[in-house]
């Protein structure tokens, strides 16, 4: 395809090699980077360098926490408990939201006076960053407390981008499907919904990622003992730092191959684009 | 008698598009309208495939008051109005979804029109794998197989190059040929209302009205440039130009 980066293609590399190549470095620098923080060479001031863990530390703790189970009076579970639970938390928000926030936005999408009448709320609502619910979630919940925020996470891009997904389909479509004999109830379910469904895969997309962000946070504040975020903040009270960066890595390859599995899934279903 | 249309009027806020337009369409008969640009050729299409509200007049489809769009009324659109998630053959059998068909019936009927319009082999091609041309063969099968009482067609053939559109003029008449539906077709070009049409509306424009019906009566096939048909397209031409000048003064 052409586009600008194929117009100004420098002559050097292989794709995949340089991506390879790139991490490599990037693992090597930050190798480097806490190794001579630590032998005193570089200190600045401001920042306590040296407890940050080397690529190789994190490594073992990562492999180390995925293989053993530690019961004690801090660390009740392993990794893949706390991995379990806020995957588990996480796919029951954004079902959640899906089931919510999808009929919404087709619905403000559709009619004028629904979205009238419900845009005003939602767009300030939207405004309230996930996070600030969380006080509101202490109190009000006492069970699902972070898939509730997961649920405002994940709700406000699904309605939005279901809703433009509507408005911007094809007038024709429907007038096509119109002298055809289609009824209202059919012009929704065979041409608006599908029609919508690369917009509603990308809200899908962008408020699966902002939920998977707020898991990470709710978990810290909410005072649940199991969890990745909890594990976290878990592993830096108690001065493990090489689990939690192993955990951070952890939170964030879950997040690249979630996002990675809707974009196939895109590519699968939508292959008429 | 298929369609009969009889004082037409359409207002729109600022202006009024259409005025005492009546005319009558035989059933089977293939009838063009042509007029210069924003004449309203397109509103009176819409207007009666139900598709833009009637401010006055009325339009009798075999004697029934028509309003709103229905499957009796195809409509073939100038481009882009193939469903782009379904194949072409999915694309044809909408309709007849539309109507309760059963599945292998579905699959019959709208292999048969695939067939019909030429595109067999590509059935399970999607719009965008389709070029303009068969593109527009799939949006003519898919409104013929719900067998309307007629077809609208608002300049189908616009889009295309030159050549493709005179092989499409060919196929189409090619494809009347066998059922022979009524057919209004809404078009710019005089030589392609001069090959296709037995009787050709020309109107006039601001407001849109009709100048005058003109009869080619010239057996088919046609040839392009034969005399009988240079005659025709010579008499349009004349009554379109004549139409111009009405409009921009002289």
């Amino acid at each position: 395809m052409r586009d600008l980066q194929t117009v100004f293609k420098s002559k050097y590399g292989n794709k995949y090699a340089i991506q390879l190549l790139s991490i490599f470095v990037f693992i090597l620098l930050w190798h480097v980077f806490v190794v001579v923080a630590r032998e005193g060479i570089l200190s600045i001031p401001i920042f306590r360098l040296s407890d940050i863990p080397t690529p190789s530390e994190t490594g073992f703790a990562l492999i180390n926490s995925l293989f053993t189970e530690q019961h004690g009076p801090v660390i009740s579970h392993g990794l893949i408990d706390h991995m379990i639970a806020s995957l588990t938390r996480v796919v029951e928000g954004f079902i959640l939201a899906f089931i919510v926030g999808v009929p919404i936005g087709l619905v403000i999408g559709y009619s004028r006076v629904a979205e009238n009448v419900l845009s005003p709320v939602i767009e300030i609502t939207r405004q309230i960053p996930p996070m600030a619910w969380i006080p509101i979630a202490l109190f009000v919940f006492i069970y699902g407390r972070v898939i509730f925020i997961v649920f405002i996470g994940v709700v406000f891009p699904l309605i939005l981008n279901t809703s433009s997904g509507v408005k911007s389909v094809d007038l024709k479509l429907i007038e096509s499907a119109q002298t055809m004999g289609a009824n209202k109830p059919q012009i929704l379910t065979k041409v608006i919904i599908p029609a919508s469904l690369p917009s509603i895969l990308t809200g899908s997309r962008i408020g699966l990622g902002v939920g998977w962000m707020c898991i990470v946070a709710a978990e810290m504040l909410a005072d649940i003992p199991v969890g990745l975020g909890y594990h976290v903040w878990n592993m830096a009270y108690i001065g493990r730092y090489a689990e939690m960066v192993a955990t951070m890595c952890v939170i964030g390859l879950i997040g690249y191959l979630m996002n990675g599995a809707i974009l196939i899934t895109d590519g699968r279903l939508l292959k008429w684009r | 008698m298929a369609l009969v249309a009889n004082n037409l009027l359409k207002e729109f806020e600022s202006f009024i598009a259409i005025k005492d337009v009546s005319f009558r369409v035989k059933d089977g008969e293939f009838v063009c309208i042509i007029g210069p640009s924003g004449c309203g050729k397109t509103t009176l299409l819409r207007m009666i495939a139900g598709l833009e509200k009637i401010t006055g007049g009325e339009i009798l489809l075999d004697g029934r008051g028509v309003v709103k769009p229905g499957k009796d009324r195809g409509f073939v659109f100038q481009e882009y109005t193939l469903f782009p998630w379904r194949t072409a053959q999915k694309n044809v059998e909408f309709g007849l979804e539309i109507q309760g068909m059963g599945k292998n019936e579905r699959k019959e009927l709208a292999k048969k029109y695939i067939d019909l319009v030429g595109l067999s082999g590509f059935e399970s091609r999607y719009p965008k794998e389709l070029s303009g041309g068969m593109q527009q063969r799939v949006a003519i099968a898919r409104s013929l197989v719900n067998n309307p009482e007629i077809l609208l067609m608002d300049e189908p053939f616009g889009a295309l190059d030159a050549q493709t559109r005179n092989l499409m003029q060919v196929e189409l008449l090619r494809m009347w040929e066998k059922e022979h539906k009524t057919i209004l077709f809404v078009t710019h070009s005089v030589d392609e209302a001069v090959f296709l049409a037995d009787r050709v509306i020309v109107m006039t424009t601001a407001p849109g009205g009709i100048r005058e019906i003109v009869e080619v009566k010239v057996d088919r096939p046609r040839i392009r440039t034969d005399t009988e048909v240079n005659r025709v397209r010579d008499r349009l031409l004349s009554l379109l130009n004549i139409s111009y000048k009405e409009s921009f003064g002289d």
